[in-house]
């Protein structure tokens, strides 16, 4: 076995590991979980980042696999790992945010009745991604993604005592069923055709002249997409995402930046070349996610669950990934998913250290309670809107402006001004999620600018903090270097994922870039005055008129539509089945049933508890052989 | 009929004459005589049809006239051992039913 | 008439008549005395074959050990002077018929089985079962061995009075005392 795949499977069966351990033997002994959890998580972590540098050359891969159970000459399973610039890079990125995610849990779930087996649900995770993320084959990718709806079943629902959590994890599965039906069929159709399935011959195959055709391409990769819609929360699937957030807060800071809903995206990536050979597919992509994005925009602009903005804040800047995809830039798409892992776990990060501290989700109740003395946070909930609005040096800007670039040079004008005003709307409401957090209402705001919001704290921190409390801090604090950094990795990505892309400068400052600055500016403008000056009416354009607010606040009413609907018709489907079952099925199963005890009654008078009499049949079924042996048995 | 033929139709007689002790003997002890009766039954078969009809079937050690005494001696072997865990079982079962008539041994009746 | 047939005559019919007591005397001790008879026929049948090991050994287990067995079993056991229960006609009569049957369905196998002339040399002296038992067959005489050990001990074991248990007449809850005859 060599290096890298030694060390692709220490960076999968680390955390699982982990995961037995804790869920087995450790959970009433909270403290050793959550640092064998983080522990198991850190070895994930150092062989993700030996891994990354270990295929950093340009054009440089690993595929090593094992077939275990040959079906026939075609067909079998086998189990492997796929190593590239994409998957470990993305594998660091998992791993990176769920060891943040873990330290940061250990303040955040302190006294949680429930903290072991959080850990080893967070191990389990990160687990079930690092498999989906290294994995060869479709089959594989297949299996790990079911465990990563499943794992995250299980966090969406961790308090599931509470019945909205429980509702929010049995929507969420169900949701992402809905598509991963598609996604199975895919995978199934993509079997059938090319055996193994593994990932380079996928690729090869849908290269001009593979083995696959226009259609099976097309097929498959729209069936493929079903799945990336629900996972990933695109266009009629993305209601469960922001139910999502009755999961404890971190959760959602793993689910929202490089786990459960970036599965979608990095399948995507990950089988590109098979995705632009379906050009009507991903035509359809593209407007299925300039449509997600400007939806979910509206919706964020007038939540005031703090969670609930950055759910659909989390789905806008999906739909933005899938968007630098469908326009034929992996490199785009792909950069915009890390840089979105960092500043998206930030900002729910730090969203968390005020729900922790205020007791609510509330942004308008969080501002009443000196939401500045929580400095950390402040500080990360600036720089994350920073990177999600997309100011210049912040990590954002360059992934977006990739995306834009590639959308401008695919797209046509209407399609890029759909995406220059969707950058505008993010500005927009994110500084409008900074404001009304960060600024008290009725006080005068006089540095409610961004960049000064994290020395707003004037009195000294009103408790000492506990060494949980400080993780927290610190974990914001790493994230939010982080976006400053995360930014510059655009070129190094680049030049590894697609060798003959033509590489971007990053301050390479055009008329796109301007025009995207200067509609970055205007949102905030526009955020400012109404929410961040003194004497802000602190009221959006969109709440002024109560229709189109209740319209983007209940989800443009899409649950109800489906409530009137797809729910109504399979609630329907579902009493005829179970009138069919209870009257047909269970009729005949009560007619078998029946006929069975009947019978059992009959051959219970053989069964009599006397020896002689199971003697006698026995001797009378010797005979019966023993005739039947001498008919057959003929001198040869 | 060769003499092979006399030594089966022995062999057969003295099976089913267990046999029907075996069905129609309430006592335990008259059906393990009976059982026993049988597996002496297979034994001279056994013997009987290495020793007459061997053909010319090698082993190793030797022909297959001497494999069929082996299979016999083991089988006696097994027929003591069977003797006498069944004869110790009746003993106990006498012990807690009082009775080892096989008609009142019925629990598992169905 | 030669000496072989004349004992193969009489080793079967000894045989037979032993088994038929074995199985339709009333008297348990009869029966016994019956299959030591039928028994001794059939040493006398291995013998004919050219068995003589064989059938001491037939004699000396059977005959020897599993008929005193047998005895004391009986002695053990069944009370000689409770009142048996008249057989049933129908009984008697249904086994025959099984017996008939079986033997009939039996015997035509082996009238169409074809059956190889006798081996050109046969091996009966003891050694070669020695040789046999020791070398082709020597997993299945440990086997034996062990069976026979198994069953030894655990013939002691079910046999045993159990002290822990209950005995028949004593209250519930009383201790039981060890060895206390019942």
């Amino acid at each position: 076995m060599t290096g890298p795949t030694l060390a692709a499977l220490l960076a999968q069966f680390a955390p699982l590991a982990a995961c037995a351990v804790v869920l087995v033997a450790l959970r009433g002994r909270p403290r050793t979980a959550a640092a064998l959890a983080i522990a198991g998580m850190a070895v994930s972590f150092a062989a993700s980042a030996w891994l990354v540098a270990a295929v950093a050359v340009p054009g440089r891969s690993f595929l090593a696999q094992t077939v275990f159970l040959p079906v026939d000459q075609a067909h079998s399973l086998a189990f492997g790992v796929l190593l590239d610039t994409l998957s470990t890079t993305m594998a660091l990125v998992v791993s990176a945010v769920t060891l943040a995610v873990m330290v940061y849990s250990t303040g955040y779930m302190a006294g949680d009745p429930g903290f072991a087996r959080y850990y080893g649900f967070l191990a389990l995770f990160g687990w079930a991604m690092q498999g989906l993320v290294l994995s060869a084959n479709l089959l594989q990718t297949l299996a790990f993604w079911e465990l990563v709806g499943l794992a995250s079943f299980l966090l969406i629902g961790f308090w599931f005592e509470r019945a909205a959590p429980a509702a929010a994890a049995r929507k969420a599965f169900i949701m992402t069923r809905v598509g991963d039906v598609g996604f199975l069929l895919g995978v199934l159709l993509l079997i059938r055709t090319l055996g193994l399935a593994t990932i380079p011959d996928v690729i090869a195959a849908a290269a001009p002249g593979g083995a696959l055709t226009g259609r099976t391409i097309a097929v498959a990769a729209a069936l493929l997409l079903m799945g990336v819609i629900g996972k990933s929360a695109q266009g009629p699937l993305f209601t469960w995402l922001p139910d999502a957030m009755e999961g404890p807060t971190p959760v959602s800071a793993l689910l929202h930046s490089a786990t459960m809903v970036a599965a979608g995206v990095y399948l995507v990536a990950r089988l590109h070349p098979l995705f632009l050979a379906a050009p009507d597919v991903m035509r359809g992509l593209l407007w299925l996610a300039i449509a997600t994005a400007l939806a979910t925009a509206t919706m964020a602009m007038v939540a005031t669950d703090i969670k609930r903005v950055l759910a659909y804040s989390t789905i806008s800047q999906l739909a933005y990934m899938l968007m630098g995809l469908a326009a034929g830039s992996v490199t785009a798409g792909y950069f915009h998913l890390v840089t979105h892992a960092g500043f998206k776990a930030l900002l729910f990060l730090s969203a968390g250290i005020f729900i922790h501290h205020a007791h609510s989700n509330d942004m308008r109740e969080i501002a009443g309670r000196d939401p500045r003395a929580q400095r950390a946070g402040a500080i990360g909930l600036v720089a994350g809107s920073a990177a999600l609005a997309g100011v210049i040096p912040f990590a954002g800007y360059f992934s977006k402006e990739a995306i834009l670039g590639a959308v401008g040079a695919h797209g046509t004008t209407l399609v890029l001004a759909l995406a220059y005003a969707g950058a505008a709307l993010t500005a927009y409401y994110s500084f409008r999620m900074v404001f009304l957090t960060l600024v008290p209402a009725g006080a005068g705001a006089t540095e409610a600018g961004g960049a000064h919001g994290g020395h707003g704290g004037t009195g000294a921190p009103a408790h000492r903090r506990t060494p949980g409390e400080r993780a927290m801090g610190v974990t914001v604090l790493v994230l939010a270097a982080l976006t400053l950094v995360l930014g510059y990795l655009g070129p190094w990505l680049g030049v590894r994922l697609l060798p003959g892309e033509a590489v971007r400068e990053p301050f390479e400052l055009g008329t796109g870039a301007l025009v995207a600055l200067a509609l970055v500016a205007a949102g905030i403008g526009l955020a400012w005055i109404e929410f961040g000056r003194a004497g802000a009416p602190r009221i959006g354009f969109l709440e002024r008129v109560p229709a189109l607010a209740r319209f983007c606040g209940d989800n443009w009413y899409l649950d109800r539509l489906y409530r009137a609907t797809v729910v109504r018709w399979a609630a329907a489907l579902a009493r005829a089945a179970q009138w069919n079952d209870r009257t047909v099925v269970d009729g005949a199963t009560d007619g078998v049933a029946n006929g069975t005890v009947g019978g059992g009654r009959l051959l219970a008078l053989v069964q009599n508890g006397n020896v002689q009499a199971y003697l006698t049949v026995a001797a009378l079924l010797l005979a019966a052989l023993a005739y039947a042996l001498g008919r057959v048995a003929v001198a040869p | 009929m060769s003499q092979l033929h006399w030594y089966l139709l022995v062999a057969v007689l003295l099976f089913c004459i267990g046999l029907y002790g075996l069905v129609q003997r309430r006592s335990l002890i008259a059906m393990l005589i009976a059982l026993e009766l049988m597996l002496a039954a297979i034994s001279l078969n056994v013997v009987a049809i290495t020793s007459l009809a061997g053909g010319d079937a090698e082993s190793a050690t030797g022909n297959v006239s001497s494999a069929g005494q082996v299979v016999a001696v083991i089988l006696i072997g097994v027929a003591a051992a069977e003797g006498a865990i069944a004869l110790s079982l009746f003993v106990a079962i006498q012990r807690e039913v009082q009775s080892i008539n096989v008609e009142d041994l019925s629990e598992l009746k169905g | 008439m030669n000496w072989d047939a004349f004992l193969f005559g009489s080793s079967a019919a000894l045989a037979l008549i032993g088994a038929l007591f074995a199985v339709s005397l009333k008297n348990i001790f009869h029966n016994i005395l019956g299959f030591a008879l039928a028994l001794v026929g059939v040493a006398g049948l291995f013998l004919t074959l050219g068995s003589d090991f064989l059938a001491i050994v037939l004699l000396l287990v059977y005959v020897g050990a599993l008929g005193i067995a047998m005895v004391y079993a009986v002695m053990l056991s069944q009370p000689l002077d409770t009142p048996r229960t008249p057989r049933s006609l129908p009984k008697i009569a249904g086994s025959a018929l099984l017996a008939a049957l079986v033997a009939m369905a039996l015997w035509l196998v082996i009238r169409r089985a074809h059956f190889p002339g006798p081996p050109e040399v046969l091996e009966v002296a003891p050694q070669w079962i020695g040789r046999r038992l020791l070398q082709d067959y020597v997993l299945a005489f440990e086997l034996i061995s062990v069976l026979l050990v198994v069953a030894m001990i655990g013939a002691v074991m079910v046999a045993r009075r159990d002290p822990g248990r209950r005995a028949p007449g004593t209250a519930a809850g009383t201790a039981p005392r060890p060895g206390a005859p019942r």
